[in-house]
């Protein structure tokens, strides 16, 4: 909404510079994003007589004119087609200014002199296609007798400045002139008067015309009244310039009026051709499904049976609400005109103007209900102004179906509600001062206010509304500051799982790997990718194919990252993600969301370039960093690894499945897939996804502290020859199980593949650490947990070296 | 008693001695001298030739030749010992200037920094963290935060849908009302909601259809407006620089009644107006207000006893303004140069002056 000062002062009287009147109504509530000067940068702007008009010698294009600019006659030179002798123009003087910072000064124009510049309004900062049709490629000429000399911009009602609102979808009472002067009135106070609407009963008579709405909720309320007579022309400045600052284009008087007066109340009307109806009737009712209808725009819309149409008892004149039909439309021979201003069904417009792509001024008032209280007077106001601006007669009464509340509603409230809500302290004469200010009556009895609530704020409807207008007519400035009391004190703490989600990234970034945040939608190929999830939730309208299901893996963005920054001279990335992966359940119940950490390792790690040592991003190192989290979460005894071939997007031979105890696939760590790689433009990568929430969820207490042994341990190797394809996992798994009570501890400390041993055999060496808490091993104690060890092992296929 | 024979054996060891220049051949002059068939020892064996009262005044000789034969080599070893070690040490000396084995450090994310931050202010007002799902149902997304079907606030093209009643939830406030509705209409509630949430919006320098948001909210009786403003207050302070104020300006949020938005003085320019500001001197930074007394009924609380107060904001935007960050794409790249400025450990001192 663009409310013009001058427009504004109509309605109520404001002694402030437009600049505090903006600020005051911004603090009120209601954000003035911009107020628009039409002043800046014009200067010396006269009206000007034009009394000759010559053609320049030298130019086809140029005229000699003579203007009488008040101070005297001077000869401008004018290139506009449209100028003529005895009209009356708008003059820039000789050193005067224009927007865009013209400076005008006398000139030698193909030798004749020219002191000043007849203007057009688009050389006055008008948008081009606001300015009327007649003056499009051409001055603007006044339809009336000025005065040479007078103040142009004052002539032209633009000595003017425009706040633009930034309105919250709860004010609708601020979509109109009369409106914002009631806000206004709540600011500054003074006295809100409304427009005049007299209409000439001299003519009225009983119309042929007929109303009837066929179903009550889909249009409450239909008025019309019939206007004979009517000549169609341009309209007076004032109106033409009112609605060019509101950002409406004027294009003739009847289409005028209506808009000046959905501008003044707020209540969209529609203007009709009375013969073109085709008939003595209006009916409103539902569409039927796939009804056609030619809206005024030319284009043929295919209906609903949720839209509402305005029919003339058989085809639609109008989608109500939206826009005009076309056959029905007001043109330049139309001369009789019937004024529609009805109550439409909130939620239906909106729903046909967004399915249709038809926003209009009309739509977005009637989509947030109009005011009852105004829905006649605008129309006796168009019929008024139609009667003096376009030469009609009111030869009809409000011809009306439906039933029109104007009944104010009400709100009980007490001054201690609004006090313990606010945290302040308001007398009831303080809280009754500032709701009559809004122009909200409040009646008191035994401590409780009754507020009456007009149509134009009907968005108030609880107490809580009532409390919000206090507040902010009274100025949140005005609020106390303070803390909350609570009931009952209550401490702040993360929970056990935020604390290791904290612990676990701050100790990856330790780690060297930084955290990476992607979008959750991916596009379908890649949600298919490092999953075995096959469904996706898919959006009903994606924006783009990139953005178009929710990831079911975090491993195909951070390959796109890692590729991004390889693209960037940065071949050595290290990241990890923590997020959520979202899985399908069925259109009745919500997917369910896994908490994922995944992470990228490529290049090299911890790269001392001059000593020539670095460690490989390479499958050990993905699952050295994710063997660090296990241990971190105190898991890592819970943890085991399973060669995996399952993702075709993994190395099959460098890839494992990581398993919580014994059966559960938690996640996977592995080198991606050569060929994968290399269609991504990667040397390759060591990736790892793990799913978090069995992990975190496991309670681990407190730590209880193990004596330290007093007594030595004792260690014993085996080097064992094995057939190449054995696990040293197992290996490891049969010497905990058979080692018995004292084993301690057990590793590998040496793998050889290689020509000392037979082909397809390679050679591990585990060393074990036996210890007795409780007093000194002896060598026999180890010797006899040793043998089964042995045997095991053996059994196994390995054989001591 | 003929002694010339100690002196020759005293004198050709401190020739000797003399031209020794490392501990090895020390050694074998102690061995040669003061060895068992040394030649110290061997003037010993001379002691039988002498006479009963010459043997006490040639031993004492002997002695002395020991004792100061013992003192030359010890005094030797020792300098020799230095000398050694002096060597030792200046052929281990490397150049301390060259950079150290590489052990990187990883970042965090610029928007966990801002957010762990702002989690851990509220904790320490005694806020838990509650945290929801990012696929809701219209239901906890809308309708339970006063958000009717028919709403105007709620245009089909502002959301991510999944079907006609789930979708990618467009604020955290659903945690708000699932939280209040778990705790059977009883206080005190005091969450704070951080999260990613989703919008229609087409990716470009200030837009994100993936952002994300946070938002603290306090249930309980006699909650009062004033409460909001002093904790915002208290907020402001300690996020942005002890000089900062706040100014609420009345607003609309649907599930808020009164709704304000809250600026706070600007870091930058401290009020006078500069490019960060947009020359307001106020930076629009939250939105807020007391939950509508239809939230607080359809999660099971009484809005005549209850009353509560919520505020929201955009982590995302903060640490731009913070940082000085153009684009909100740089948070959704993840490119290494970007992420890795933020390893530094941020504090109190000279806040917010990379702007």
């Amino acid at each position: 909404m663009k409310v013009s000062k001058e427009w504004l002062q109509e309605f109520i009287q404001l002694d402030v510079p437009a600049e505090e009147l903006a600020e005051k109504i911004t603090r009120g509530g209601i954000e003035v994003d911009e107020l628009k000067d039409y002043t800046a940068e014009i200067k010396n702007l006269v009206v000007g007589h034009v009394q000759s008009v010559e053609q320049h010698s030298e130019a086809d294009r140029l005229k000699v004119c003579q203007v009488d600019t008040g101070d005297g006659i001077h000869q401008i030179i004018c290139g506009a087609p449209n100028v003529v002798a005895d009209s009356y123009v708008i003059v820039c003087k000789v050193g005067g200014r224009l927007p865009g910072g013209v400076k005008i000064k006398r000139a030698k124009l193909r030798g004749e002199v020219s002191e000043g510049m007849i203007c057009s309004l688009e050389e006055l900062g008008i948008n081009e296609d606001q300015v009327p049709s007649e003056y499009r490629d051409g001055i603007f000429i006044f339809k009336e007798a000025k005065t040479a000399g007078e103040d142009a911009l004052r002539a032209l009602c633009l000595d003017d400045q425009v706040m633009e609102f930034d309105l919250t979808p709860n004010r609708k009472d601020a979509l109109s002139m009369i409106g914002v002067a009631y806000e206004a009135r709540a600011l500054f106070g003074g006295d809100v008067s409304l427009p005049e609407y007299n209409i000439d009963e001299a003519h009225l008579g009983d119309d042929e015309l007929s109303v009837d709405n066929e179903d009550v909720q889909a249009v409450p309320y239909y008025a019309a009244r019939v206007v004979e007579g009517v000549k169609v022309y341009p309209s007076p400045v004032w109106m033409q310039i009112r609605l060019i600052k509101a950002g409406f284009r004027p294009i003739n008087n009847i289409v005028d009026i209506s808009n000046y007066v959905l501008l003044e109340f707020g209540q969209p009307l529609h203007m009709f051709d009375r013969q073109q109806i085709g008939s003595d009737k209006i009916v409103t009712r539902y569409a039927k499904e796939n009804e056609k209808m030619t809206t005024l725009d030319g284009k043929e819309q295919t209906l609903k049976q949720s839209d509402i149409v305005v029919t003339n008892g058989n085809e639609p004149i109008a989608l109500a609400g939206v826009m005009g039909g076309a056959f029905s439309e007001v043109t330049e021979n139309t001369t009789d005109v019937v004024i529609e201003s009805a109550v439409f069904d909130a939620f239906s417009v909106r729903r046909t103007s967004n399915r249709l792509n038809l926003r209009s001024e009309a739509s977005s008032r009637f989509e947030k209900s109009v005011s009852h209280e105004f829905v006649l007077k605008a129309l006796d106001r168009a019929a008024y102004l139609l009667q003096k601006y376009a030469g009609g007669k009111v030869t009809s009464q409000v011809i009306s179906a439906g039933e029109l509340d104007v009944e104010d509603s009400t709100i009980e409230i007490t001054g201690d509600y609004i006090n313990n809500r606010l945290g302040m302290d308001l007398t009831v004469k303080e809280i009754t001062d500032v709701l009559g200010k809004l122009g909200l009556v409040a009646s008191e009895k035994e401590g409780v206010l009754t507020v009456s609530i007009p149509s134009r704020r009907d968005d108030l409807k609880i107490k809580a509304d009532i409390t919000e207008e206090i507040a902010r007519i009274y100025g949140y400035d005005a609020l106390p500051s303070s803390l909350p009391e609570y009931s009952k004190i209550t401490p702040g703490q993360l929970t056990d799982v935020q604390k290791k989600v904290r612990i676990i990234r701050h100790q990856l970034e330790s780690l060297g790997l930084s955290q990476a945040v992607n979008y959750a939608l991916t596009s379908r190929s890649q949600a298919g990718q490092f999953t075995e999830v096959n469904e996706t939730l898919d959006l009903l309208m994606p924006m783009s194919e990139d953005h178009a299901v929710l990831r079911t893996s975090l491993v195909p963005h951070l390959i796109d990252n890692a590729v991004y920054n390889s693209n960037r001279q940065q071949k050595d990335v290290q990241l990890y993600e923590m997020g959520r992966i979202f899985i399908p359940r069925g259109e009745a119940e919500l997917p369910l969301e896994k908490e994922m950490l995944a992470g990228i390792v490529t290049g090299d790690m911890h790269r001392t370039d001059w000593l020539g040592v670095k460690v490989p991003a390479d499958f050990y190192a993905a699952k050295g960093i994710v063997e660090t989290v296990f241990e971190k979460l105190g898991m890592s005894a819970h943890i085991t690894y399973r060669p995996s071939s399952r993702l075709s997007e993994m190395h099959p031979g460098r890839t494992a499945d990581i398993i919580l105890e014994n059966d559960t696939v938690i996640g996977f760590v592995g080198e991606v897939h050569p060929a994968y790689a290399n269609e991504n433009d990667l040397d390759g990568a060591a990736v790892f996804e793990i799913s978090m929430g069995e992990l975190l969820e496991k309670a681990q207490g407190e730590i209880i502290y193990q004596q330290l042994s007093k007594y030595p341990s004792i260690t014993r190797d085996i080097a064992l020859v094995v057939p190449s394809e054995t696990h040293a996992g197992d290996l490891v798994e049969t010497v905990r199980k058979t080692a018995g009570k004292y084993l301690n501890d057990v590793f590998v400390f040496d793998v050889y593949e290689g020509e000392r041993l037979e082909a397809g055999n390679k050679s591990i060496a585990l060393r074990l650490v036996y210890l007795n808490k409780e007093e000194t091993l002896t060598d026999a104690e180890v010797e006899a947990s040793y043998n089964p060890v042995v045997q095991a092992l053996e059994a196994q296929g390995a054989h001591i070296r | 008693m003929d002694t010339s024979e100690i002196g020759r054996v005293q004198e050709s060891f401190d020739q000797a001695v003399a031209h020794i220049e490392d501990l090895k051949s020390l050694q074998q002059l102690k061995v040669e001298y003061l060895g068992k068939k040394g030649k110290v020892t061997g003037l010993m064996k001379e002691m039988k030739n002498l006479s009963k009262d010459e043997r006490p005044q040639f031993g004492a000789a002997v002695n002395e030749t020991r004792n100061h034969i013992t003192e030359i080599i010890e005094q030797k070893t020792q300098a020799l010992e230095a000398e050694a070690l002096e060597a030792k040490l200046a052929g281990e000396t490397i150049d301390v200037t060259l950079p150290g084995r590489d052990f990187s450090l990883g970042s965090p994310h610029p928007l966990s920094l801002i957010i762990e931050n702002i989690e851990d202010f509220f904790i320490g007002l005694g806020y838990e963290i509650a945290e929801g799902y990012e696929v809701e149902t219209d239901y906890y997304n809308f309708e339970a935060l006063n958000l009717p079907k028919s709403h105007p606030a709620r245009d089909m093209q502002d959301s991510f849908y999944i079907s006609e009643e789930m979708l990618l939830r467009t604020h955290t406030s659903p945690v708000q009302a699932r939280t209040m509705e778990s705790r059977g209409g009883k206080g005190p509630v005091k969450i704070i909601c951080p999260g990613k949430v989703y919008r229609r919006d087409s990716d470009d320098a200030t837009h994100s259809h993936q952002f994300t948001q946070i938002e603290g909210l306090v249930v309980d009786k006699n909650i009062h407006m004033s409460d909001l403003k002093g904790t915002l207050e208290l907020f402001a302070k300690e996020i942005f620089g002890e000089e900062r104020e706040i100014r609420l300006r009345p607003s609309y949020f649907p599930f808020t009644e009164p709704s304000v938005e809250v600026d706070i003085s600007c870091f930058k320019c401290k009020g006078d107006g500069c490019n960060v500001c947009k020359h307001t001197g106020w930076i629009e930074i939250l939105g807020a207000g007391m939950v509508h007394p239809n939230v607080l009924e359809m999660a099971g609380f009484d809005s005549n006893e209850y009353s509560g107060f919520a505020f929201g904001m955009g982590p995302d935007r903060i640490a731009m303004l913070k940082h000085g960050i153009e684009d909100i794409r740089h948070f959704y790249t993840n490119d290494l140069r970007f992420i890795n400025q933020f390893k530094v450990t941020e504090d109190g001192g000279a806040k917010n002056e990379s702007i």
